[in-house]
């Protein structure tokens, strides 16, 4: 079990409230996934839930009780850290055990569960080395091990993957969304990185200054953002967002439209610019349109591969039912 | 959460312990300065004992100012730590820069450097004003000696000889008088303290970011060019560092002066203290207070210079 | 170019030449002590003995007749281990709460500690004797392990914060997150851990208290008399017992140069209270 509730929780750091009032519940079982650029507070709400941040008001639940005032350790969660947090002066097999060995379990019962983590994280041959001993992938197992020993109600990943090379990233992406499905254990994990979000998550909660913006399932977002921030934040390439009179004819103060949802044409279309940079991908082709007379700079993505010069004429139409809508205030206009 | 608390009772031995240490004493050095206070009397022997019937004011005060020694102590208590600052600091940063490369036996280099600062402050100047200071017995009266004995030789030469007898005979210096022995004790303790300056210019230089040193040299900087708008600013934070740790041990230097010359010509302020404080508590005190004053200068600007990097 | 050719022809030769010259000029004094600890006090001041004389022990099997050595040496040993084990007590558990749970006052607390070390000693000289001899503590080993733990407590205090403060906080955090209680956060976590940092602080500690030359020689007249006090009574300004007063001098200083030769660069470390890294 793992249903965690928010209930107008705050925090202030000094007279700078970093977090107003805010209300989130996540459901047992789920992967909540919070994402903002960093500044916005998603580490310190993760934080303020394992109970390393004292709350300024407002309460957290775990499974219908209040942990308000309850230590870190006894909210029955585990926390994967940044840096791993792994203690450098004992063995993987120390360091896995030590949660179980502070909970005064048995010797021998220690040493099955972890061998059973190991097991299933193939740890099994390095047990005996320091963690500085090891790579960066074969430390964050170790720092899941650790996690996972306790059986945990839920996890909390507090940006797991930033201090791992790009490959290794994909791999221990897929690993831990394999591992969630394995265990159905409600995950709360934080990121800045929007592919990430959207490749685990069943649930994400963008958040920016504090405030959540937008909670959803990752296609909601993509296809629904409520705001223009959540509208930039999630996609890549990023959506073209630009107001003016091109927006007003479409009744709206900002339109936005995302770079796979323009067709392109040498000849005509509903905007006319000049072509900048041509980014080939093979399966891809990002083009960086200038001159538009709407924005600095279009992006558009066109599967396949298109041969445009540097400076060539370009013509963009927008598919019309991509186009977003958003008021003065930024909101989605339905 | 109860994490609150314990912090503060973790530090609570350390504060208390510090505050008593500070308060006490001072508030009775305070007390002392405004009476008068003295160990023997023949004439008043009411002032034997501290008690506020011996009221004076500020006229301690005032007899402290008004004596030579005052001046004197002050002036020269400054003169000794500036002049050591000023010694250790270039000393430690151009041997540091000179060791700083690898070269055959640098390992070994740093240890003979760094022996010096461990030698105990009395050992330190029994050792140079006695052995090596010393104008006969010492390494410069053998030394001074042993030239003029050289240059006697060269006078018995035909000819050239009477070019040497043109030449004075070297007088070796004695440290102990008046004129020098602030002299000794900055060079004592400039030995000392040098080694210091050095390893903690050493550990900052071993952080100096060679790629921006290799894109200096690409543009073209000099070795000197590098150095003055490189590795001196680098090194800017350590000598903050250095000044500091220094001024606070040597604005309490005593165990040298005293060995040098037991205070002739070169009193500090603790000396003048320990001076006043065989008889005159009272004059002893308010010298006391206003050491404590000058401390305090030093003080607020030493710290606010290092605090700055301190929570970093 | 010129100049490139010139710098490399430096770095082989010029340097190491230059540096090895400056190491051995500033070890010389030392050197010269430990050389003299062998000579006779006779062959001490002459000329002709400088550096070629019959070496001799007796400046050292005699430092117990000519000095009572042992007395003030087994002082010094008593109060400068007390002193630090003492000083060690008191601040590791204030430099831990300051290091990982700092309030906003905590680098204020930080700063005033250091200024009581700017307290210039003499002047509560008098107030200190005073209380001494009231309360019959005067020259008693039990004043003196308690003045050289307050004198060093703010620099082990600081020294011991920059070293806590390098242990990532994620890990005591991650401690808590697995149940470690205050206690087991310093035994567990923080010991095993800043070990090295712990072990200079101490060293240092000890070093200061062994070389104090103002509270040990002003607070003690023979009981608590400290090898400060032994070599600060026997200046011996007519230089008549060089060889002897060096003897007595390297005892005094010879176990800690060692000590710190071992130690030296843990040591600096610590002493650039964390702003050098």
């Amino acid at each position: 079990m793992g249903r965690i509730v928010l209930d107008q929780v705050s925090k202030k750091f000094g007279d700078v409230e970093v977090i107003p009032p805010l209300d989130l519940t996540i459901e047992d079982g789920e992967f909540a996934v919070f994402v903002g650029p960093s500044g916005c507070g998603k580490s310190t709400l993760l934080r303020m839930i394992a109970g390393l941040e004292d709350l300024t008001s407002g309460n957290i639940e775990i499974d219908s009780e209040v942990v308000t005032e309850v230590p870190p350790s006894k909210r029955g969660l585990a926390m994967v850290f940044q840096s791993y947090a792994l203690y450098p002066h004992m063995t993987v097999r120390k360091n896995i055990g030590f949660p179980l060995r502070m909970e005064k379990m048995a010797p021998d019962e220690i040493d099955k569960r972890v061998e059973a983590a190991a097991q299933s994280l193939n740890l099994i041959d390095y047990l005996d080395r320091k963690p500085g001993q090891l790579s960066g992938g074969q430390r964050q197992r170790v720092a899941i091990g650790r996690a996972i020993v306790r059986d945990p109600s839920a996890f909390l990943f507090d940006e797991p993957l930033s201090n791992l090379d790009a490959a290794l990233r994909v791999g221990m992406r897929l690993e831990i969304s394999e591992m969630h499905e394995r265990m159905q254990t409600t995950m709360i994990y934080v990121t800045h990185d929007q592919v990430e979000a959207m490749t685990m998550a069943n649930k994400i909660v963008v958040l920016q200054a504090g405030v959540i913006e937008q909670v959803g399932s990752p296609l909601d977002l993509y296809h629904k953002p409520q705001n223009v921030f959540v509208a930039g934040f999630i996609g890549s390439p990023k959506m073209n967002i630009f107001s003016g009179s091109e927006a007003e004819k479409h009744g709206a103060h900002t339109i936005g439209i995302r770079p796979e949802h323009t067709d392109v044409s040498m000849t005509d279309g509903t905007w006319e610019g000049r072509v900048g940079v041509a980014e080939h991908l093979g399966s891809d082709t990002f083009i960086h349109v200038h001159d538009t007379g709407l924005t600095d700079m279009i992006t558009v993505r066109i599967t396949g591969d298109i041969s445009v010069k540097h400076g060539d004429k370009i013509y963009l139409t927008p598919q019309a039912d991509q186009i977003h809508k958003f008021d003065a205030k930024g909101q989605r206009i339905a | 959460m109860s994490d609150r608390k314990l912090p503060r009772l973790l530090q609570a031995p350390a504060v208390l312990l510090l505050l008593v240490w500070m308060l006490i004493p001072l508030g009775m050095t305070l007390y002392f300065s405004f009476i008068r206070y003295v160990l023997n009397s023949l004439r008043r022997p009411e002032w034997t004992s501290p008690s506020l019937s011996n009221w004076r004011g500020f006229g301690n005060y005032e007899f402290v100012l008004k004596s030579k020694d005052f001046l004197l102590a002050i002036q020269n208590s400054l003169f000794i730590v500036c002049s050591i600052l000023f010694l250790t600091v270039i000393l430690g940063v151009l041997i540091a820069v000179l060791i700083n490369k690898a070269f055959p036996g640098q390992g070994v280099v740093r240890v003979l450097l760094i022996s010096p600062f461990f030698v105990m402050p009395a050992v330190n100047a029994v050792l140079w004003i006695n052995m090596i200071l010393d104008p006969v017995l010492g390494l410069q009266g053998i030394a001074v000696a042993g030239i003029n004995e050289f240059l006697d030789g060269l006078r018995q030469i035909p000819v050239l000889g009477g070019f040497f007898s043109l030449w004075p005979e070297f007088e070796p210096v004695s440290f102990r008088a008046t004129q020098t022995s602030a002299i000794a004790v900055i060079m004592m303790v400039t030995w000392q303290w040098t080694p210091f300056a050095v390893l903690i210019f050493m550990t900052s230089l071993q952080s100096e970011d060679q790629q921006q040193k290799e894109a200096a040299v690409l543009d073209g900087a000099s070795t000197w060019s590098q150095f003055r708008f490189l590795t001196l600013p680098h090194l800017g934070r350590p000598i903050a560092i250095v000044v500091m740790i220094q001024a606070i041990f040597h604005l309490s230097l005593y165990a040298e002066i005293e060995i040098v010359s037991r205070g002739n010509g070169n009193k500090n302020l603790p000396y003048l203290i320990g001076e006043f404080a065989n008889n005159n508590i009272g004059a002893a005190s308010a010298t006391g207070i206003f050491a404590v004053i000058l401390a305090n200068f030093v003080a607020i600007f030493l710290l606010r210079m290092v605090g700055k990097t301190l929570m970093e | 170019m010129a100049i490139v050719a010139q710098s490399s022809k430096f770095s082989t030769y010029g340097r190491p030449v230059l540096a090895w010259g400056v190491g051995l000029l500033f070890f010389f004094p030392i050197f010269w002590m430990v050389l003299t600890s062998f000579k006779t006090d006779a062959d001490a001041v002459k000329p002709e003995h400088l550096i070629f004389f019959t070496p001799t022990f007796d400046n050292y099997l005699n430092m117990t007749d000519n000095y009572d050595y042992w007395r003030f040496a087994t002082n010094s040993v008593i109060s400068a281990v007390s002193a630090t084990a003492f000083t060690l007590f008191v601040s590791v558990p204030a430099a831990y709460a300051m290091a990982f749970n700092p309030s906003r006052s905590t680098k204020d607390v930080l700063m005033w500690m250091l200024s009581t070390k700017m307290l210039p000693a003499a002047a509560v000289l008098y107030p200190m004797i005073f209380l001494a001899k009231s309360i019959g503590l005067y020259d008693t080993h039990i004043l003196i392990i308690t003045v050289l733990s307050l004198i060093n407590l703010p620099i082990a205090i600081w020294m011991l914060f920059t070293y806590f403060k390098e242990i990532p906080k994620d890990i005591i955090e991650a401690g808590k997150m697995d149940g470690v209680n205050t206690w087991g956060e310093i035994k567990e976590i923080l010991v095993p851990l800043a070990w090295g940092g712990i072990a200079s602080t101490a060293l240092l500690v000890f070093i200061f208290c062994w070389n104090e030359a103002y509270w040990t020689v002003r607070l003690t007249t023979i009981d608590a008399a400290t090898l400060s006090k032994l070599i600060e009574g026997n200046r011996a300004p007519e230089g008549l017992f060089f060889g002897r007063l060096s003897a007595v001098s390297t005892a005094a200083v010879g176990p800690i140069v060692v000590l710190g030769w071992f130690c030296q660069k843990q040591l600096v470390q610590g002493l650039t209270f964390g702003a050098v890294k």
